[in-house]
């Protein structure tokens, strides 16, 4: 649980930490856009190591974007190596040979690419979100006039689910100190109900209770809700933002065009 | 209650939102079908990036067509069904059981509150995973919302009204979220996101000499039915738990028939 | 003020009224206090008081509720928002959890409204002066201690500035400390001219805080007066409620006479103490009966 609380609560004092929420989501997208706009594997690695690699060391976050890169992108492209290096259609330029199996330069070309893809998007949100406060980015979001309720949807389960986790962690913590030995698929899924049951079941009776209070205290009452905290921003900002945003839609009606011609 | 949005011209309100996104999709999966991506010059960029902008932009029309039109109650339980979602499919997943599960909140919102509101329940709950735990979630927001969205039409139907029938939306739901998947899992994630498990059959498939986008959907439609139909199972479990007075709150389910009468809700003298 | 006529709720599922015939009036400026038993239907009346039984509940009603004049029965609850404030029984589910500090959870209602930056913070700071939460306002709601959550739930409504206030048992996690800032807060209220109906398990403060009692037993109200009258009532305990235990003493000290014959039975400490400490003098001198 710990990724939840850090995104969630992430602090810093570098420039990027500073940076309006919008302008960390659209250069997240924009780089994305970008990198799965050319077929070369050279051009996602050089966006990752002239870009993301040093925004990451700029905004000192860097240990734990290569913690969250390790735990959540290396599975994907060893995986990714393994499939279509032996199994993707069509391949037929035997490189090496494994027994059975037939490693294809094809193969290996295309999990490089779709890696180095992956890579991208990956590193781009996690910037995004190791450097955000979640409060921040749902307050810049409100100023955009984004649908409240919409807000308060996301907020509210970013909050709940580390309550409810850390509930539960307790609970299972407390059934293995009673000497509970789970074993077996049976007795996992046997193990589950009554640990789970009662804390969801508890969380689904709350919600009346919870949206009373919501509509007493005006949740929906007007249009025009205000904002308590202001979300820095400048016209700096906003001119990189549209920079951004045309760069990507450029990429993306190029490759439209290309793929329809 | 009535949106938030009202001063936007009418072919862009809410309920044209929902269509618009859900054509969006269909467009792109129809797209990517239509122009052959196992062609050479196809696969890979290009093909990966219209999936992702088609499936991205569908999913934001959905969700703020839908989110629009929720009334409070529903709103408030929107996060505790996107908790359920998550906090299953964790505790699932680590337990090593080769299901995912993470789909019982996007469902049991489905059927009590309707197809707009279980649609929001799925995206949004791609997106907070997304936030949280793993980026790779974001791609697949479009799948998580036709599980909702599936799930409250087949509510709608009289689909929940047994057991049997509910199992078999389940299937239905999960052959579904196959097929929506299948795209995304093949170009974004050349068909390695997920589990070993899954990653396995499809090299299987693939082995077999079908081509990429056939692999993926062919493991969607083998995984997912089954998967669904267990998540099915247990939403109506929890919804057979909760007290009497929850399901009066949705004007979905108490004024459809969604469900069976129980004996707890038929008042007594 | 408060003017319930006839009243009667039975919930969408079940099998009997969960208030029947309840009948009362709180005028402003008054605080007025609801005991009862467990499953008397305390929560539900406060529900009704604030608008959201059986709006958002469903169920069968009789009778009328006014509040400030106006009938809840063709009041939208949207109507009521910033006019009642409802602290519910259990800060978890008040806290809205759409915010990520105290500082903006207490806001959230006057976001809603739509009130402006500078007047928002402004009162928001006032109220986490008000209740000792200054220290805390810039954690997570959900990291606080239950005692504080409950400072936080009462807070985020006091900012609203309601000109009826209704409590279900907002003392409940709250050390003494705590309970005095409540109480405290409570009495600046009535001064501003608020209605207060306070739901409470808990009797002590009631003697000095309460201008009326009512007691709910299975629905019906089944004691009405003053707290001197009404928490000295030897059926108390009959009606589910637990008494003091100092006016039970005084109780079975008077049927020994042994309490002042001119004073009435305590519902206050101090006066408990007062009356023994009487009792002890008359039987020091000798002088007594």
């Amino acid at each position: 649980m710990n990724a939840v609380r850090d995104t969630a609560h992430a602090t810093g004092a570098s420039g990027i930490h500073r940076l309006n929420p919008l302008t960390k989501l659209a250069f997240a997208v924009t780089v994305t856009v970008c990198a799965f706009a050319v077929v070369d594997y050279r051009w996602p690695l050089l966006l990752f190591g002239i870009l993301l690699l040093p925004a990451a060391i700029g905004a000192g976050v860097l240990r734990r974007f290569l913690l969250m890169l390790t735990t959540f992108w290396v599975p994907v492209a060893v995986v990714l190596f393994v499939v279509q290096g032996f199994f993707l259609p069509g391949a037929h330029d035997v490189i090496a040979q494994l027994g059975p199996l037939k490693l294809k330069s094809e193969g290996v070309s295309f999990a490089l690419l779709t890696a180095l893809h992956i890579l991208v998007l990956m590193s781009g949100f996690f910037l995004l979100l190791l450097t955000t406060h979640a409060g921040a980015f749902m307050s810049a979001l409100s100023e955009r006039k984004v649908s409240p309720s919409l807000i308060y949807i996301v907020s509210a389960a970013l909050q709940i689910v580390p309550a409810l986790s850390r509930r539960a962690t307790r609970i299972l913590h407390a059934q293995q100190a009673r000497g509970q030995v789970i074993h077996g698929l049976r007795g996992r899924a046997r193990a589950l109900v009554p640990l789970m049951g009662p804390l969801i079941l508890g969380a689904f009776t709350d919600v009346g209770e919870r949206a009373a209070a919501m509509e007493t205290r005006g949740f929906g009452a007007t249009r025009h809700p205000t904002s308590l905290t202001a979300v820095p921003d400048s016209g700096v900002q906003r001119c990189l933002r549209a920079a951004m945003m045309l760069c990507a839609v450029a990429a993306v009606t190029v490759n439209v065009w290309g793929v329809v011609r | 209650m009535a949106g938030f949005n009202r001063s936007t011209p009418s072919w862009l309100n809410e309920r044209w939102r929902i269509g618009w996104g859900t054509g969006v999709v269909l467009v792109t999966y129809a797209g990517l079908i239509a122009v052959r991506p196992t062609s050479e010059h196809g696969v890979g960029g290009p093909i990966a990036l219209l999936a992702l902008v088609g499936y991205t932009l569908g999913a934001l029309l959905i969700v703020s067509g839908a989110v629009a039109r929720l009334p409070p109650t529903t709103v408030a339980l929107l996060p505790v069904a996107i908790t359920v979602n998550i906090v299953m499919g964790k505790i699932v997943y680590f337990s090593g059981l080769p299901l995912q599960l993470d789909s019982i909140g996007t469902v049991l919102v489905g059927v009590v509150a309707g197809p707009a509101a279980g649609a929001a329940t799925g995206a949004l709950a791609s997106v907070i995973v997304g936030m949280t735990i793993t980026p790779g979630a974001l791609p697949y927001a479009v799948t998580a919302a036709m599980i909702g969205f599936t799930a409250g039409m087949l509510a709608r139907a009289g689909f929940f009204r047994r057991l049997s029938t509910a199992v078999l939306a389940g299937g239905l739901i999960g052959a579904v979220a196959g097929v929506v998947s299948a795209p995304i899992t093949a170009f974004v994630f050349g068909n390695a996101s997920g589990s070993v498990g899954q990653s396995a059959l499809i090299a299987t498939f693939q082995a077999f000499g079908n081509g990429m986008l056939k692999a993926a959907t062919l493991q969607g439609l083998v995984a997912d039915p089954l998967d669904k139909a267990l998540t099915v199972v247990l939403a109506m479990a929890i919804l057979k738990g909760l007290p009497p007075g929850f399901l009066h709150r949705f004007p979905f389910v108490r004024d459809r028939h969604i469900l069976a009468p129980r004996a707890d809700l038929v008042r007594v003298g | 003020m408060i003017e319930v006529k006839g009243f009667s709720f039975t919930y969408p599922t079940g099998s009997r009224p969960a208030l029947s015939d309840v009948d009362f009036e709180v005028e402003p400026r008054e605080l007025c206090a609801v005991v009862g038993g467990g499953g008397a239907g305390k929560s539900t009346l406060a529900g009704v008081v604030s608008g959201t039984v059986p709006h958002l509940t469903g169920g069968t009603a009789q009778g009328t509720v006014r509040v400030n004049g106006r009938d809840l029965d063709d009041t939208p609850l949207s109507g009521l928002v910033g006019e009642v404030g409802l602290v519910m029984q259990n800060p978890f589910n008040q806290i809205s959890g759409a915010r990520f500090s105290v500082r903006e959870e207490i806001a959230f209602g006057l976001e809603n409204l739509g009130v402006p930056r500078d007047e928002m913070a402004a009162r928001v700071d006032l109220v986490l002066d008000d209740l000792g939460l200054t220290g805390v306002r810039d954690r997570s709601p959900y990291e606080l201690s239950g005692g504080q959550q409950q400072l936080l739930a009462i807070g985020s409504v006091l900012v609203m500035r309601p000109t009826v206030m209704v409590l279900d048992e907002p003392t409940s996690q709250l050390d003494a400390a705590g309970n005095a800032l409540v109480f405290e807060a409570l009495g600046t209220l009535k001064e501003q001219g608020v209605t207060v109906l306070l739901i409470e398990h808990r009797m002590e403060r009631l003697a000095h805080a309460a201008d009326r009692v009512l007691v709910l037993d299975r629905g019906a109200i089944v004691a009405k007066g003053t707290p001197g009258e009404v928490l000295a009532d030897e059926r108390l305990e009959e009606w589910g409620v637990a008494p003091l235990r100092y006016t039970v003493a005084a109780r079975r000290a008077a049927g020994r006479g042994l309490w002042p014959a001119r004073k009435p039975l305590p519902v206050t400490l101090d006066a408990a103490a007062a009356g023994f400490g009487e009792t002890v003098d008359h039987l020091d001198r000798g002088d007594w009966r």
